[in-house]
């Protein structure tokens, strides 16, 4: 909203206090200012110029080529195309180098073969009005030379202020809110609004209105005014008023409506009092279906919680958001229905949200506005009237319907408990006294509580509580007053979340030891993942009104996403690694709450070119069964894995599931399916996906550390041995034989070589196993190497092959 | 024989001093003095020789071997005295060669934002709480005394989830607030960082899903100096350094005084594209507790009050890393992602 300090001058004396300083202290004490401009400023390089001289373009009918004194040495030759211009006028003279709104700069200009130093300037190019048939005419008493804007007072600092920090603050929708600020923070008086004189007591002459809808609709009030001419241009004050806010003048009906609503807060409504039907007033809800044509030329169907004013006959408005095309005030109006009233602000957000129509108006009432400003905007409006067109006669009092009132409050407040709270050290009256400056009424008996009476344009909805005077007291008071203090609390660990450091030590393990990049992905997924995952979509928690069409199912882990992100990068990084902590939801299933069950993954994708095999160490999925293996031992979670089915996302053939001890799923390793993969672009990569529940992880390592075992004194001996077996023969399987026939002296296994083809016979292959043999308790010689080599060869027979020399 | 052992000593040391390099100098070794070599060989011919020159040509052949020898040794340290100083010199080194590619690892830099400022409550004794992403409605908005008309809580505000009782995407971490505080009870200090949700158009400042950090402190006699003193000294640890802050009136419906916390920019002294020119950033939302949400989690507001106070996590990994667009945090590139190193 923009407020101007030239028209909040009126109210408050601003003498001194440069508008630097008023945005300042409306940031620091009421509302967030979010710039300052000085309205004028486009046109300042404007002066009042005088034609000295006038005659005919030589070249062309419609020009005139003149002469103008600004002020500034001799008259310059300019040439000008507006039918008014004249000799002896005084114009507003844009010279040679200054610059008009929209960047335009004036430059040395030939015209059909004559030199113009110089625009004479009409209203328009002013942006004063839409005025183009003629150049401004300035009075002949302005002083040559002059400033425009200063000769006319145009400039004017106009604060922009931050809407979303009025939203609570119903009265600082016009600029006398504003100015009742001003005053308390610098402790001036606050002058009263001019408003004429109320009306006597009603005479029962008025429009007839009748209230259908009182929750709606609970006070109406129906002014007539007889304009006695058709509506025209405002005087300039008022036109000037308007544009520093930003508000285009149009006549002087809609400018008095606009000057009553940004200086009140309080919209009024101008029918032509003669298009209603009756006339009369019915304030009632719509027809379900009903149309109604709107001042913007929308025709608009209405529904039954819309609330109209009707006529006799048909709806004339939406109540509180816009007129209507059929009563509304033009040319030929002479005759007024000035309505000022009081709506329900919901409904009222309601109709203007459900039509697109945020007027205004419907801004203000959806703020809950002061009752007592109706009545109060009518006698503003006759006051003003007075001024722009003394000979309309306001034909009161006006009609009233129904009645209104913000609910009286008293609160009581306890000053050293504000004082406290605040952590200001401020007295009774220290307390006292801005509530007073802002108008609550303040009744101290010099003990006890303050007893608060909250205005009425304050309790609508503001201020209802105890604590919401404490706040008044402390803004007014100054928050640059308070100063930090240290909270004294007990010395005591804080509970820690042992998910949360489990998913901390394992990101720190993927990202140092496997070179990962954490990542992390949008919660919401394509409906076509239900489908590729081959589940129903009941099965996710599923958004009402998702952002992105169809982009309306939240993930249940965070595989869709690694996957969906990994195919994004494959172009640019052929291989890689992307781990996520996420939240997962489940909506088959409910937590206490009747929430769908939240789980908490490490979830990670592997992709890298494929090489010779889709197992085996250098394959994604031994990767990934490595980096499981791993994050398992940093969790100190002791556990298995078993190929077997995994989700849906992973190879039928190529997925081990994880089990803790005792038995307890603690996720998944798997290569991608490759269908999945095919969708997701990712066919010509070996993927592999890791999926661990952190939750389980963490209560399976609880309170286990990692064992010690005293590293033997006695030397170890080496031995190789390599097995030629049957393909259909399992790693799993050869390694247990070996560690049979290895017994209790076998330390350790490890695979060094795997292959087939070459010297083997078809369907066949070769594993070379580094086996370390160890004693406590003595040395072992060839003796036990021999053992050792006859029971590997008798396992390697046993497997359907043999040992290979 | 006598001429024979002086080509040979001649030759031999014109030899040996001639050697270029170590091995070089092994070769020749080997072929003057080594167990085939020649002077060997010429000692093998001394026993044919007649008796009386036997002791003559014994004794040259010993000669000769020994000033072989000597050369070789001096030879040899002179090439090893001459490789020290090459080596000392750096000649044949360029330092400029890269190693070996270094570990790629990475942490997002909201982990990274998050971890310090959950290590910072942690030691002030704050529990790092969690909360639910897919929220009740009661929780996000009932009991944050936000009435039930509010707009925020109207679907062009709130993503909302389909179910017969009003559940949403948690549009803010506050109901962590009302969770803790039913969970641990009072006296309480908690934050609670995580991601939160609201219907808004994509661009480079606004995201759907983006990161907050809530803080909660309720305690007897909790007033509005010290949430100043905890922004305070989250900012500290933020940015590493004590900043100048003020604070304004805000307004948000759980609270009651609200604020908003503004810092003198960081990243400037005189105005930049940050603070837009005004030396100053807001960046926390905060307040004391307003006494309706005290009541809905069990506490009662004439014993105990307290403080909550909000911070955007995305934004400030945006701050603190310039990063110039939201929508880099969540849209997983990873030449985005390297750029921050574990
Ligand atoms: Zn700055």
């Amino acid at each position: 909203m923009k407020v101007s300090l030239s028209w909040i001058g009126e109210f408050v004396d601003l003498d001194g206090v440069a508008p630097e300083r008023v945005a300042e202290l409306l940031s620091l004490h009421t509302a967030e200012v979010e710039g300052l401009e000085w309205f004028g400023e486009a046109i300042a390089d404007v002066v009042v110029g005088e034609v000295v001289a006038c005659g005919p373009h030589p070249g062309a009918d419609k020009l005139s080529l003149t002469r103008v004194e600004f002020g500034a040495g001799e008259a310059v030759p300019v040439v000008c195309g507006a039918p008014n211009v004249r000799r002896g006028l005084k114009v507003a003279f844009a010279p040679v180098g200054s610059r008009l709104p929209g960047g335009i700069k004036i430059k040395k200009a030939r015209l059909r073969g004559e030199t113009s130093c110089g625009m004479i300037c009409s209203e328009r190019e002013l942006e004063l009005s839409d005025e183009h048939q003629g150049i401004l005419e300035l009075d002949p008493a302005a002083p040559v030379g002059a400033r425009l804007v200063d000769y006319l007072g145009l400039l004017d600092p106009v604060l922009e202020l931050d809407n979303k920090s009025l939203t609570h603050r119903p009265d600082l929708w016009g600029h006398y809110g504003f100015a009742r600020e001003l005053a308390a923070i610098l402790g001036r008086e606050l002058r009263p609004l001019p408003l004429a004189p109320p009306w006597p007591e009603a005479d029962g002459e008025g429009v007839p209105i009748e209230l259908e809808d009182r929750a709606g609709c609970p006070l109406y009030l129906g002014l007539r005014i007889d304009l006695d001419a058709a509506p025209r241009p405002s005087p300039g004050w008022l036109r000037r008023r308007l544009l520093a806010v930003g508000q285009r003048p149009l006549d002087d009906v809609v400018d008095l409506t606009n000057y009553i609503l940004l200086e009140t807060g309080q919209p009024t409504h101008a029918f032509d009092l003669d298009r209603l039907q009756g006339p009369e007033i019915r304030v009632r809800p719509a027809a379900q279906g009903e149309l109604l044509t709107t001042l913007d030329g929308v025709e608009r169907q209405l529904v039954a919680e819309d609330l109209v004013i009707a006529d006799a006959g048909r709806a004339v408005a939406l109540a509180g958001v816009m007129g209507g095309e059929n009563s509304e005030v033009g040319p030929e109006t002479r005759r007024l229905l000035l309505e000022s009233a009081s709506f329900d602000p919901v409904r009222v957000r309601r109709t203007a949200q459900r039509h697109g129509l945020r007027s205004e108006a419907s801004a203000r009432f959806e703020k809950s506005l002061d009752p007592a400003l109706a009545p109060e905007a009518l006698r503003r409006f006759a006051s003003l009237l007075a001024r722009v067109r003394p000979e309309a006669r306001v034909l009161g009092p006006p009609a009233v319907a129904g009645a209104a009132a913000a609910p009286a409050i008293r609160l009581e407040l306890e000053p050293e408990r504000a004082a406290r709270l605040l952590g200001l050290p401020l007295g009774r009256e220290e307390v006292a006294a801005p509530l007073r400056a802002l108008g609550f009424a303040v009744a101290d008996e010099g003990s006890g509580p303050l007893q608060v009476g909250v205005p009425s344009w304050r309790a609508t909805k503001d201020v209802t509580l105890p604590i919401d005077l404490v706040e008044e007291v402390g803004r007014m008071a100054g928050y640059h007053r308070i100063r930090p203090e240290a909270l004294l609390a007990p010395v005591e660990p804080p509970w820690t979340d042992p998910v949360r450091l489990l998913g901390r030590r394992l990101a720190d393990r993927l990202a140092g030891a496997w070179q990962g990049a954490e990542t992390q992905g949008y919660s919401f997924l394509d409906r076509r993942w239900a489908e590729r995952l081959g589940l129903p979509e009941e099965s996710f928690a599923r958004l009402a009104n998702p952002v992105q069409d169809r982009v309306d199912l939240v993930r249940r882990d965070p595989v869709p996403t690694l996957l969906e992100q990994a195919a994004g990068n494959v172009r640019e990084r052929p291989r890689g690694l992307l781990f996520e902590l996420a939240k997962g939801y489940e909506a088959d299933r409910a937590d206490a709450d009747g929430l769908p069950v939240e789980r908490r993954w490490l979830g990670a994708v592997l992709w890298q070119r494929p090489g010779v095999r889709p197992d085996g160490p250098e394959s994604a999925f031994g990767a990934a069964r490595s980096l499981t293996e791993d994050l398992l031992r940093t969790a100190v979670a002791p556990a298995g894995a078993e190929p077997g089915h995994g989700p849906s996302w992973a190879h039928p053939a190529r997925a081990l599931a994880w089990r803790g001890e005792p038995d307890r799923l603690l996720g998944w390793s798997a290569s991608l399916d490759p269908r999945l993969a095919g969708e997701l672009d990712l066919d010509g990569f070996d993927t592999a996906v890791v999926l661990l529940d952190l939750a389980a992880l963490a209560e399976l390592g609880a309170g286990r550390l990692p064992a010690f075992r005293p590293p033997a004194r006695v030397p170890a001996i080496k031995v190789d041995v390599a097995l030629a077996l049957p393909e259909e023969v399992s790693y799993a399987e050869v390694e247990a034989a070996l560690r049979r026939a290895g017994g209790k002296l076998l330390e350790s296994l490890t695979l060094f070589d795997l292959f087939a083809g070459g010297s083997l016979p078809p369907g066949q292959r070769s594993l070379a196993f580094h086996a370390v043999l160890r004693a406590p308790d003595r040395t072992l010689g060839e003796k036990d190497e021999r053992r050792f080599l006859e029971r590997a060869a008798q396992a390697a027979q046993e497997l359907g092959g043999a040992l290979r020399a | 024989m006598r001429d024979q052992l002086e080509r040979l000593r001649r030759e031999g040391l014109a030899a040996l001093a001639g050697a270029e390099d170590e091995a070089a100098l092994r070769r020749e070794e080997v072929r003057l003095l080594g167990r085939q070599g020649e002077l060997t060989a010429l000692l093998k011919q001394v026993g044919a020789l007649p008796a009386a020159e036997r002791p003559e040509a014994g004794r040259l052949a010993n000669a000769v071997k020994a000033e072989l020898a000597a050369a070789l040794d001096e030879r040899r340290r002179a090439l090893a005295a001459a490789r020290l100083e090459r080596d000392l010199s750096g000649a044949g080194f360029d330092p400029t060669l890269p190693g070996p590619p270094p570990p790629a690892g990475t942490l997002h830099p909201i982990t990274r934002v998050q971890r310090r400022l959950e290590d910072l409550f942690t030691a002030m004794g704050f529990v790092v709480a969690d909360g639910p992403e897919v929220e009740l409605e009661e929780n996000n908005f009932d009991a944050l005394n936000i009435p039930a008309d509010h707009p925020a809580r109207e679907a062009q505000d709130t993503i909302w989830v389909r179910s017969e009782r009003g559940v949403c995407m948690r549009t803010h971490t506050s109901p962590v607030q009302v969770r803790a505080l039913r969970r641990f009870g009072v006296p309480l200090r908690v934050v609670a960082p995580g991601r939160v949700f609201r219907q808004e158009t994509q661009d480079a400042s606004h995201d759907h899903t983006f990161h907050q950090m809530e803080g909660l402190v309720v305690d007897r006699g909790v007033g509005v100096g010290h949430m100043l003193h905890a922004m305070n000294t989250l900012l500290a640890g933020v940015f590493g350094r004590d900043l100048e802050t003020r604070l304004r009136p805000g307004f948000f419906p759980f609270v009651e005084p609200g604020f908003e916390l503004d810092a003198r920019c960081p990243f400037c002294s005189d105005g930049c594209r940050v603070c837009k020119g005004s030396t100053w950033v807001e960046l926390m939302p905060g307040g004391l507790v307003h006494p309706n949400v005290l009541r809905a989690c069990g506490v009662d507001p004439e014993e105990y009050s307290g403080y909550a106070f909000g911070l955007g996590l995305s934004r400030l990994a945006m701050l603190c890393y310039g990063i110039d667009d939201i929508r880099w945090l969540l849209g997983g590139d990873l030449r985005f992602l390297e750029q921050f190193p574990a």
